[in-house]
């Protein structure tokens, strides 16, 4: 009897509660179950002021709109459903119209045209609150840089909405493969980040290895088989230019990549049946050992503040991935789970590391924090690997082989939820991507 | 192995055919001498079913059952309502039927007599004298009280003779003593002040039908006497009455279930898949008010306050949330109208914690 007393009491003390707390100020609810789908946004072709302003000006719009839906957070309302016509860029927008076609967000432009002299302005709208996300901005460029200004139109809006930067004004240096797999052609290429404008950087006489980007994106560091053993080459991109790092005789260096400060270099060099991890000084040429274990450590990656290391090791029994100062010293074990992680990379933002995974037949690329918890499998494949880092960390690249004697490699791009998956479009096979930052 | 197999089978069969004859499994009780009730003769199977007959009848009185109803209808109390409403000295007639709250100073003065009656008698009252003989019977205890009081020998008869008309004039004072009360206690009187002006014109008309060749003066002036008297007997009660009215919002609290419903509404339209990974580990709250059919009204919406992240990524999660609250509020949330004053200013915390990573 007194339990049950003391239930009612207790019951009708929370009702009470409940009760008063109603009484005063605005209902108050919490929301903490949401949808995740792309954002429906539509893309008019921008207005041109002139008659010659009217191709570049439907094409930058184009490449806004794949750019934006290339991301799998926007979905592009395509322009034939479109009930309402921009043709007036500063005129106030119908936003009824473009409710009706459940247009989240929208993006309006004018394209000026004056000899080779191309601007582009554009706004970016919140449909369903009618305000406008920024300001209007204004790119202006030469007219053969269309795309690049496109993809700075992109980048801005990407931004606006997400709230975290764009990728798409951003360059990919990979290898280019062509030919059987037991008689593959490989030299150095730079495109797009979505496959446009494929330049060679290398002819396809010697093997080349592993491209890496410098922290400014206008070198590119790169091994490559010219005299027989692998030596690391630098690569000016806008010159085509290169030089090779000095080395001993009688020892073979790879998997460099550039520290944040593009000053130093950091490499695996094996001697003597021993790989080890060293850094150099790229203008004085000047070497430290950074591990001195009788195991192999290779694929280093620097940390964005430059402060740490992650790379490989075995020194284990299995490949297993490690973090340790940027001075060297006693390294940290991060990974712990089944199979062999390989060729780590951090992420832009630091608080990601990206690998390659093998376990039970089967290449992974996944992601985990820099203390090795939350480790997140994104793919899965027969032989998926070299992962690469997008600018805004938040897309990875990274090569992905198919079967049997005549497979054939290709790049693919995922986000780090492992969603959207997509092939990347290159000429011919590729593989060993590497992202450079955002151009200037 | 066989013989072994055999030798069980035979062993079971035994054991089983000794149980099925042996009687191992007649575990019936003792049977009892049931039959003196299978006896019953043909005339007691006769007066059995006239019995039977009576029943049936029974679905003829059901019938009137329903007349006693109407007789019992409560709409003949709602009449003095309106006519209350309208012209105020019918007012009092109205405080009649809550006597409630007077009943137990009744009980303190004349502990015998239940209240109920009373009132019954009060109502039908005019014409029955039989009534107001039995409330005399209390009159004597009181003299009891009384008598001690007054020391004095001559005054004892006097008072005697106030006793009984004090108790009478009781009575009375009780009637009018509910009528002030009763408006001050009942919480309607607080709700009405506010719908006044509607029902203003409304007594005009009705007073110009009385009145048919009135003038308009006299007819205002028969309102303003009408709007003075309500405003005195609100002034009356408002001592009371002021601490019921403040409590802004009227009508039952929304219900689990309308604000489950109002939330799932707004989650099916907040959409964080193009949200910055800063911005799904922040959460905002964010003000709205709706008008009464259930839109929001876009000027209003506000961000109340944030937490977990940077000004730019509340920002960004403050506008994915306003695009959830208009687009899924364009056409109207589905809430109680009766019930606005509970959901015209609402505050919806978006807590993305759940959504980092799906």
């Amino acid at each position: 009897m007194t339990r049950f007393l003391l239930c009612f009491l207790l019951g009708w003390a929370f009702v009470a509660h409940s009760a008063a707390a109603q009484d005063g100020g605005p209902l108050r609810i919490e929301i903490t179950e949401g949808v995740i789908e792309p954002m429906p946004f539509a893309v008019p072709d921008f207005v041109p002021d002139s008659p010659a302003a009217t191709e570049v000006a439907g094409q930058i719009a184009r490449v806004i709109a794949a750019d934006l839906a290339g991301t799998g957070l926007f979905r592009e309302i395509p322009v034939e459903a479109h009930i309402g016509r921009v043709s007036d860029f500063n005129a106030p927008i119908q936003f009824a119209d473009w409710k009706a076609i459940n247009a989240q967000a929208l993006v309006t432009g004018a394209v000026s045209s004056s000899g080779d002299r191309v601007t582009v302005r554009f706004r970016v709208w919140d449909v369903f609150s009618g305000a406008e996300l920024g300001n209007g901005l204004q790119f202006a460029g030469s007219r053969d840089g269309w795309r690049r200004m496109a993809h700075k139109v992109a980048d801005a809006v990407y931004s606006r909405i997400t709230g975290e930067g764009g990728y798409f004004d951003s360059r990919v240096v990979f290898v280019s493969e062509s030919g059987p797999k037991n008689d593959r052609k490989k030299r150095l290429a730079i495109m797009d980040y979505d496959g446009a404008n494929v330049q060679y950087l290398t002819d396809s006489a010697s093997i080349v290895l592993a491209p890496r980007f410098s922290p400014s994106g206008d070198r590119v560091l790169y091994t490559s088989f010219e005299t027989g053993f692998p030596r690391i080459y630098v690569l000016d991109v806008g010159k085509v230019q290169r030089r090779v790092l000095e080395s001993k005789e009688g020892t073979m260096s790879f998997a460099p990549r550039f520290a944040p400060d593009g000053q130093t270099v950091v490499f695996s060099l094996e001697q003597g049946g021993n790989t080890d991890i060293y850094i150099m000084d790229i203008t004085s040429g000047a070497t430290t050992r950074l591990t001195s274990s009788p195991s192999i450590d290779t694929a280093p990656s620097y940390s964005p503040d430059g402060s740490r290391i992650v790379f490989e090791s075995d020194r284990s029994g299995t490949q297993q991935l490690y973090i340790m100062s940027a001075s060297g010293g006693e390294a940290k074990r991060i990974s712990f789970g089944q199979g062999r992680y390989g060729t780590p990379v951090w992420s832009p933002r630091g608080d990601l590391v990206a690998f390659t995974k093998q376990n039970k037949g089967r290449f992974h690329i996944g992601v985990m924090r820099t203390d090795g918890s939350e480790e997140r499998l994104l793919t899965a494949s027969f032989l998926d690997e070299g992962p690469t880092w997008a600018p805004n960390g938040r897309v990875i690249m990274f090569a992905r082989e198919t079967k049997g004697a005549r497979g054939e490699s290709t790049l693919y791009s995922v986000d780090i939820t492992g969603r959207n998956l997509r092939s990347v479009r290159t000429p011919g096979g590729a593989s060993d991507p590497s992202w450079s930052p955002l151009q200037n | 192995m066989q013989t072994g197999t055999k030798i069980s089978a035979v062993a079971h069969g035994l054991l089983l055919s000794w149980a099925f004859l042996g009687g191992a499994f007649r575990s019936d009780p003792l049977p009892y001498e049931v039959q003196d009730v299978t006896m019953i003769s043909s005339e007691e199977f006769d007066r059995i079913a006239g019995h039977s007959a009576t029943p049936e009848a029974v679905t003829t009185l059901s019938e009137p059952q329903p007349a006693p109803e109407p007789i019992a209808e409560p709409v003949v109390e709602p009449r003095p309502d309106p006519v209350s409403e309208s012209v105020p000295p019918k007012a009092r007639p109205e405080p009649t039927p809550p006597p409630p709250p007077p009943a137990p100073e009744i009980a303190a003065l004349v502990p015998e007599p239940p209240s109920p009656p009373q009132r019954a008698v009060e109502r039908i009252a005019p014409e029955p004298v039989a009534p107001p003989p039995p409330e005399a019977r209390p009159d004597p205890v009181e003299r009891e009280q009384v008598t001690p009081e007054a020391n004095a020998d001559t005054p004892q008869e006097a008072q005697d003779a106030t006793a009984p008309e004090e108790a009478a004039a009781e009575i009375v004072t009780e009637a009018e003593e509910t009528a002030v009360l009763a408006p001050t206690r009942s919480p309607r009187p607080a709700a009405r002040p506010a719908r006044r002006p509607p029902p203003a014109p409304e007594t005009a008309p009705a007073s110009e039908t009385e009145t048919a060749t009135d003038t308009a003066t006299e007819t205002a002036a028969k309102t303003e006497d009408a709007v003075t008297a309500a405003l005195t007997e609100a002034m009356a009660g408002a001592r009371e009455a002021t601490p019921a009215a403040p409590a802004a919002p009227s009508g039952p609290p929304m219900s689990a279930g309308e604000k489950e419903a109002l939330r799932v509404a707004v989650s099916s339209c907040w959409n964080v898949g193009s949200l910055s990974s800063d911005a799904l580990a922040t959460t905002v709250v964010v003000a709205v008010s709706l008008s009464q059919d259930g839109k929001p009204q876009g000027e209003t919406i506000r961000m109340a306050s944030h937490s977990g992240g940077s000004e730019a990524s509340a920002k960004q999660a403050f506008e994915a949330a306003r695009r959830a609250i208009i687009r899924c509020g364009a056409k109207g949330f589905d809430l109680p109208v009766a019930k606005y004053d509970h959901w015209r200013n609402i505050e919806m915390t978006f807590n993305p914690e759940r959504m980092r990573i799906k």
